[in-house]
């Protein structure tokens, strides 16, 4: 029973780590239709921010803070700079899906190429443990944790109560009828990008924390999970990613106390498998075909 | 000519085989049917893999210094046959789960993931394939030949990868240019119009996904045997994208563009790179690799998306007023 509850709790804080970053991921896509591949590349290039802030004697969470800011403005110039020019373009779903990857494929390894391919890691203790129970959290956890929380409940409430994140739903739902009830949708699009570039600075800050080293590829490796969680919630739907973060986030670590660690994402995969072949649209989506791009 | 010349241009000309032949299948399933199939390195993995277990022998025979499934030591087409049907059987079974139901970014995404899941069960069941160490000593059927010197064998290896790429080559041409390829394009056009000239979109985009899988999997059998070893750090899920930029720049649904995209993507820019004057450290010259490749991808897409030598596109100029057949031809990747 201890093994099994100090596994739940480690669940959830790679869960909290998730849906920080699941959230960001299916945000931006419910309201662009654009299946972004290089939101993995944006949180590790906003963890290097942050490193070398922390590097420079900067405390840890300023420095997530800084990469907060800079993942924004990454993920905004992205869209700015090549997503939009090539919708304009002509392109659609798929022919975007490759523009993305091309976009993780440039940064990954331009990062690399600067970095080198060695392992770096914070400068940050990770505080006192605290015990509830059988549940061992470090001070550093409880505030990713906290984190997570905050986060969610802000972009659930913003996208519920506030203007402009009625104008999200709306755009997400009919763009251009959006449009015709005079939403300005360019500048709803651009700040969609913004906060999914932030929630990926985060997220990738916090990733960095957890996994204690990280390489110049860690976030496009983790993208995949957030993928699984997203897809699982049903892809577009805030509050699916964080209950598709909890399952998948708590079914990797339980499944790492009791079979093999290496094979902890597998179950996960497997949980998403199943789920899809049950319910195709994912749990929260009630959408059962894919959508064109916004333009 | 030296011996190390003459093994460096055959070992380019496997290469170019091998790429020509796995994006061809890429082609077949993206290019012409429009089916998004970002698993495809698992199925020129899988290929290796069984032709590696059906011409290695027994784990046990040499010292059982690696572990792996079945272990039998069949004589030459066999290897490379049983390769295809397990790509083939593979390719139905993933489609089954994936193709039948999901809306199509679903596909695209639940793709990536098996991509990974498959991955990370080669690397951690050692008794399926070795682990992340792989396999190694595969045999090479051309060595078994006696009587030859190693490079003449080596020739004979190269013929053998030519007269794969000439069946599987026409054998795309059969299936691209008939009324059968007729009806893969109508998939990727527009299903519902292909659904209500009573043809079965899905079984379509099934067929196509087999058949792709088994030409995927005959170029990793190849590949396997010219080089001797497989590991799975050598099919990561990126390595997928190869092909997808291969098909791009070469031009979709083309055969003959293909094959060219895939000489100059996936052999051109790695001897390229190999060539700048930037020294050799080997990170470095991945990494500029990779980002020569997602360059030219972005570059193509802008530029040219109908590739180096696009699909030809049958106009019927009495059926539809020349407006139309203008706007179609300018269509770009996306459709």
């Amino acid at each position: 029973m201890a093994v099994f509850v100090s596994a739940v709790g480690f669940g959830v804080v790679t869960a909290a780590i998730l849906a920080i970053s699941a959230v960001g991921f299916t945000l931006q896509f419910s309201v662009t239709n654009v299946f972004n591949l290089a939101f993995g590349s944006v949180m590790t290039l906003s963890g290097f921010v942050a490193y070398w802030l922390n590097a420079a004697g900067l405390n840890v969470w300023v420095a997530m803070a800084a990469a907060a800011l800079s993942g924004g403005l990454i993920s905004l110039a992205i869209n700015e700079v090549i997503y939009t020019p090539f919708i304009r373009h002509g392109l659609n779903l798929f022919g975007m899906v490759i523009v993305t990857i091309s976009v993780a494929v440039i940064f990954d390894h331009g990062l690399q190429a600067a970095v080198g391919p060695t392992f770096f890691s914070y400068v940050a203790p990770a505080g006192r443990a605290f015990h509830f129970a059988d549940f061992v959290l470090t001070r550093q956890e409880l505030i990713i944790i906290g984190i997570a929380l905050v986060l969610t409940i802000l972009v659930q409430v913003g996208l519920q109560y506030t203007r402009v994140g009625k104008a999200m739903r709306g755009l997400a739902v009919n763009a251009s009828l959006a449009r015709a009830c005079g939403i300005p949708t360019r500048q709803v699009i651009a700040l969609a990008w913004f906060v999914s570039g932030v929630l990926a600075g985060i997220g990738g800050v916090a990733l960095f924390l957890d996994t204690s080293t990280f390489t110049a590829t860690t976030g496009s490796e983790f993208l995949i999970v957030i993928i699984a969680a997203a897809v699982l919630g049903g892809i577009g739907s805030p509050r699916g990613a964080v209950l598709g973060a909890l399952v998948v986030g708590i079914v990797t670590e339980v499944g790492a106390a009791y079979w093999n660690p290496e094979l902890k994402d597998v179950l996960a995969f497997g949980v998403l498998i199943a789920v899809l072949l049950v319910r195709p649209q994912g749990l929260f989506s009630r959408l059962a075909t894919e959508r064109a791009i916004t333009r | 000519m030296s011996a190390a010349t003459q093994y460096y241009i055959a070992t380019i000309l496997v290469y170019i085989c091998v790429n020509v032949i796995a994006s061809w299948g890429l082609d077949l399933q993206f290019g012409v049917t429009g089916v998004l199939n970002f698993a495809f390195i698992i199925f020129q993995a899988a290929g290796a893999y069984t032709a590696a277990m059906l011409s290695l022998g027994p784990s046990s025979a040499s010292g059982s210094f690696q572990h792996y499934l079945i272990g039998v030591h069949l004589p030459f087409p066999l290897p490379l046959i049983g390769a295809m049907l397990v790509g083939g059987a593979l390719s139905a079974l993933i489609g089954l789960i994936t193709l039948r139901r999901l809306r199509s970014d679903y596909q695209a995404m639940v793709m990536l993931v098996i991509s990974v899941v498959a991955t990370l069960v080669a690397e951690s069941v050692i008794g399926l394939a070795n682990g992340s160490a792989g396999l190694s000593l595969i045999p090479n059927p051309a060595q078994a030949l006696s009587g030859f010197t190693r490079q003449t064998q080596t020739w004979f290896f190269v013929g053998l990868c030519v007269i794969c790429m000439l069946i599987v080559g026409a054998v795309m041409y059969a299936l691209v240019y008939s009324p059968y390829g007729r009806v893969l394009r109508g998939v990727r056009e527009n299903e519902s119009a292909v659904e209500a000239m009573g043809r079965n979109a899905t079984r379509a985009r099934m067929q196509v996904f087999v058949i792709g899988g088994a030409m995927a999997a005959l170029s990793g059998a190849l590949l396997a045997q010219f080089i001797g070893a497989w590991a799975p750090s050598g099919w990561l899920y990126p390595e997928t994208f190869v092909f997808f930029t291969a098909v791009i720049v070469g031009g979709r649904g083309s055969v003959s563009g293909v094959a060219i995209g895939a000489a100059l993507v996936a052999v051109g820019i790695q001897q390229a790179v190999q060539y700048m004057p930037i020294g050799s450290d080997p990170t470095l010259l991945a990494a500029l690799e990779w980002i020569i490749t997602g360059l030219v991808t972005l570059i193509f897409l802008w530029l040219r998306p109908q590739g180096l030598l696009p699909e030809r596109r049958r106009r019927y100029r009495r059926a539809r007023p020349a407006r139309l057949a203008r706007a179609e031809v300018r269509d770009p990747v996306g459709t």
